[in-house]
């Protein structure tokens, strides 16, 4: 049986900095990494007027869009669906190869994540519906219902 | 009648838990312990006011008595019994009526087991614990009442949300969560306590560590619950999507774990008190925190279903209780200090603090993500939200840094640990690690987070494996057991250590589970007419038949079904269906999940055409999500093992921490030093 090395200990004072030194690195690079990547994981959430009201700006950024889906307006078939969100000042069209994961209806409240095309039509990656017994029009406060992430 | 009973209950259980904090702050600074058994039985009285309350609405819901503006809202005259009475919890005012109610049956349950006790402490104990109810019951008399009324009273109720009618896991997941949240106030009472008498040693360390752990357990449990519920009812096909409610239970799980890690060390070495108690403070303000975001309507969710004015108060409550417990650690940071020397950089101790900066990590990042949309509407009015990519690709490296310290830290001895331990401890693990990649990447696995994951799990797996057949061996060979014999006397004399091993165990599973199901599930959408099939991943899905009906439970309520067969890995016959509820505008899904260990096989109707009988289905083949949940309840059962009590209980006061620091613990295998401790 061979005897380990000794172990030479740095003195106490200096194992307390070079621990606090390692944990300081550690939470720096998180907090680094959580700051810089989060500008680019925001989506903003607009209604049919303020997306209009940004114009070209609005271009290629991920939006969610909210609004009512316009009555006579769905055309739907076994891969695409196109329909017009209005907050009853504007009205978009939208269009997607993504199916709702519940079936969405006219005239009720639905909520799209993808952007705004240069054609003016948005592209939607994802058509969410609302679940909310008392749904109204988005007209000020919130960030609306529920992300079904999509793998 | 009864709404009135509750009502006034609830008014005479804000009276009695004031004069119970009053007492407790008069008998503790007199040492009068007449006047702290009144406080004592003030709380008891507080619970038993809160179960009438609790009765009263449930009896009311069940015979739907519409005058209260809460059952009008949450229940109707066909809603089956089952949701009625769960309906208890299925909004805002009727959730904090609950919360007061598991609230009060744990602070109950500690006064009681501690009556004759820890007495310096258990009277400050009994004082934060009433604050809480007197802060529960108050927001029941003003802002958040749960039996106001309505008139005229309506004929018909509304019926309860939609989606939470749907699946009788309404009935578990809730309750588990909020036994969690509410335990939660217990180590805050006994952290506050220990910070005003100033006895903050090893004592209320033992106390506080054990009822940490129980609610760990509980909240847990609800966390993997609600995945699950999310998982069948949602119909999107996965179980955990980064929605501020869901990250509000995260939370503080998050920090009670770094706290149950971080206990060890103060525990075992007299050193990071500061950090275990600013840990046990930020554990409670999340607690309530999560309410404040999901209930004040400042963040919408998936469960914001209720909005109210009882946001403010929830506000000041977490102003109260973060300002003033900090302020409080503050002032008696002087009694905090380390004893102990500062850990090495190779030893238990270290493990355990890089542990708890990646949990605190996490921590973090969910936090800073949850509120971000809250920091946007207070300076700009802009609405975002964050996305799921954020929190993926910060949180997967943490937890994956987090899974490496699982196997590391308890094969590393306490102390310091030499070169030879380090190599002894670890050249097999490594070497399992390259043979679990080798053997995932010739089976054709390409995508990094699994093989990292996978990785992981061979290395921790044969550290934990390796030091469970050290112990067994050792002990068998010293009393003369077999080794399953030797591994069980081995587990029930060093309940914790062991315990802990399952836990981890647990979480392996889970993170094994975690990695596959989200890369490499496989789905695809298909419209079907009537005898048409489609395929995916082996499976074979043919549609027989749409039939549209009243459900049975409840004819307000049509359900679109697709009756379907599939053959393949499993086979049989499956219906996926939409039901439309009367008081919801969109239909919500009824996915059909057929579970087996290796696969679900999960199907969602998405759309469907009465005049051809033709349907849209999302079809989803998800691996191994199964095993999440069977990892969660490892995790749960190696938790209970951990803090059951062993019988042989040693006296309530701990060895002196010098006694134990004296055992050459870095040259002896720990299991074998606990096989000498436990004999």
């Amino acid at each position: 049986m061979t005897l380990a090395p000794p172990v030479v200990p740095l003195p106490s004072r200096g194992r307390r900095w070079g621990l606090i030194g390692a944990v300081a690195v550690v939470a720096a690079v998180i907090g680094y990494f959580a700051f810089s990547s989060i500008g680019s994981a925001l989506v903003y959430y607009l209604t049919p007027t303020e997306l209009h009201a940004r114009g070209a700006a609005a271009y290629g950024k991920p939006i969610r869009l909210g609004g009512l889906v316009e009555a006579g307006s769905v055309r739907n078939d076994a891969s695409e669906l196109t329909f017009v969100l209005t907050d009853e000042t504007t009205r978009i069209t939208v269009h997607s190869s993504e199916l709702p994961t519940s079936s969405f209806r006219e005239g009720a409240g639905a909520v799209v994540e993808g952007e705004l095309r240069p054609n003016g039509v948005f592209e939607a990656s994802q058509v969410l519906v609302k679940h909310d017994e008392n749904y109204v029009a988005p007209s000020g406060s919130a960030v609306p219902s529920h992300v079904a992430p999509t793998y | 009648m009864l709404p009135s009973l509750g009502h006034v209950a609830i008014l005479i259980g804000l009276a009695v838990s004031l004069y119970a904090a009053v007492a407790f702050v008069l008998g503790g600074r007199g040492r009068d312990a007449v006047l702290l058994a009144t406080a004592r039985q003030a709380m008891y009285a507080a619970f038993g006011l809160a179960f009438i309350a609790c009765a009263a609405m449930v009896i009311s819901l069940l015979t739907h008595d519409f005058s209260v503006a809460y059952i009008a809202r949450n229940n109707a005259t066909t809603t089956p019994p089952f949701y009625s009475i769960i309906s208890l919890w299925a909004a805002l005012e009727g959730s904090i009526l609950f919360w007061t109610l598991l609230t009060l049956g744990w602070a109950s349950l500690v006064l009681y087991r501690y009556r004759a006790r820890h007495t310096a402490l258990m009277p400050w104990v009994g004082m934060s614990l009433a604050l809480v109810a007197v802060f529960l019951f108050s927001v029941m008399v003003w802002p958040g009442n749960p039996f106001s009324r309505i008139t005229p009273v309506p004929l018909e109720g509304s019926g309860p949300n939609a989606l939470l009618q749907n699946h009788p896991f309404m009935g578990l997941h809730p309750p588990l969560l909020y036994l969690g949240y509410t335990g939660l106030s217990v180590p805050f009472a006994f952290g506050i306590a220990a910070l005003l008498t100033r006895r903050t040693d090893e004592e209320w360390l033992g106390v506080v560590r054990r009822w940490t752990i129980i609610p760990w357990i509980f909240l847990s449990l609800g966390i993997v619950a609600g995945a699950w519920w999310s998982y069948e009812v949602l119909g999107w096909g996965g179980y955990w999507a980064w929605d501020p409610v869901e990250n509000a239970a995260l939370l503080p799980w998050l920090t009670a774990t770094a706290f149950i890690h971080s206990s060890m060390v103060a525990e075992r070495r007299g050193t990071l008190k500061v950090w275990s108690m600013a840990l046990v403070i930020a554990t409670f303000v999340l607690t309530i925190l999560g309410t404040f975001l999901t209930r004040s309507g400042v963040v919408q969710s998936v469960h914001s279903f209720t909005q109210s004015a009882i946001g403010p108060w929830f506000l000041g409550a977490i102003v109260l209780a973060l300002g003033g417990s900090l302020a409080l650690l503050l002032w008696r940071l002087p009694d905090l200090g380390d004893r102990g020397d500062p850990p090495r950089a190779v030893s238990r101790e270290s493990a355990f603090l890089f542990n708890n900066v990646l949990f605190l990590g996490v921590t973090f990042v969910v936090l800073f993500g949850t509120l971000m949309p809250l920091i946007f509407q207070a300076t700009g009015g802009q609405r975002i939200s964050v996305g799921t990519p954020y929190y993926n690709g910060l949180n997967v490296p943490i937890f994956g840094a987090l899974l490496f310290l699982m196997g590391v830290g308890p094969a590393l001895p306490w102390g310091t640990a030499s070169w030879r331990t380090v190599r002894e401890r670890f050249t097999l693990p490594i070497v399992a690690a390259a043979g679990v990649l080798v053997a995932a990447v010739a089976l054709g696995m390409r995508q990094p987070a699994p093989l990292l994951t996978l990785g992981l799990a061979g290395f921790v797996g044969t550290v934990m494996g390796d030091e469970l057949l050290r112990g067994a061996r050792s002990r068998a060979r010293v009393r003369g057991e077999a080794p399953a014999t030797a591994l069980w006397h081995l587990a029930t004399r060093n309940r914790r250590r062991y315990g802990g091993y399952v836990v981890h165990f647990g979480v392996l599973v889970m993170a094994i589970a975690v990695a596959i199901s989200s890369t490499m599930a496989r789905q695809t959408t298909v419209t079907l007419r009537p005898g048409q099939s489609a395929t995916l991943a082996g499976y074979t899905l043919t549609h027989d038949r749409l039939v549209i009906e009243p459900l049975a439970e409840d004819a307000r309520v049509t359900e679109t079904r697709a009756e379907m067969t599939f053959a393949g890995p499993q086979s049989g016959t499956l219906a996926t269906a939409l039901r439309d509820y009367p008081n919801s505008t969109a239909a919500i899904a009824t996915p059909a999940v057929r579970t087996a260990l290796g696969e679900d096989l999960y199907v969602t109707l998405l759309s469907s055409d009465p005049k051809t009988g033709s349907v849209t289905v999302r079809v989803f083949v998800n691996p191994m999500v199964v095993w999440i949940w069977i990892g969660g309840a490892i995790l749960g059962l190696g938790a209970a093992f951990a803090i059951w009590p062993d019988g042989r209980r040693i006296p309530a006061v701990l060895p002196a921490p010098e006694a134990r620091r004296a055992e050459p613990a870095a040259s002896v295998p720990a299991p074998v030093s606990a096989t000498m401790e436990g004999s």
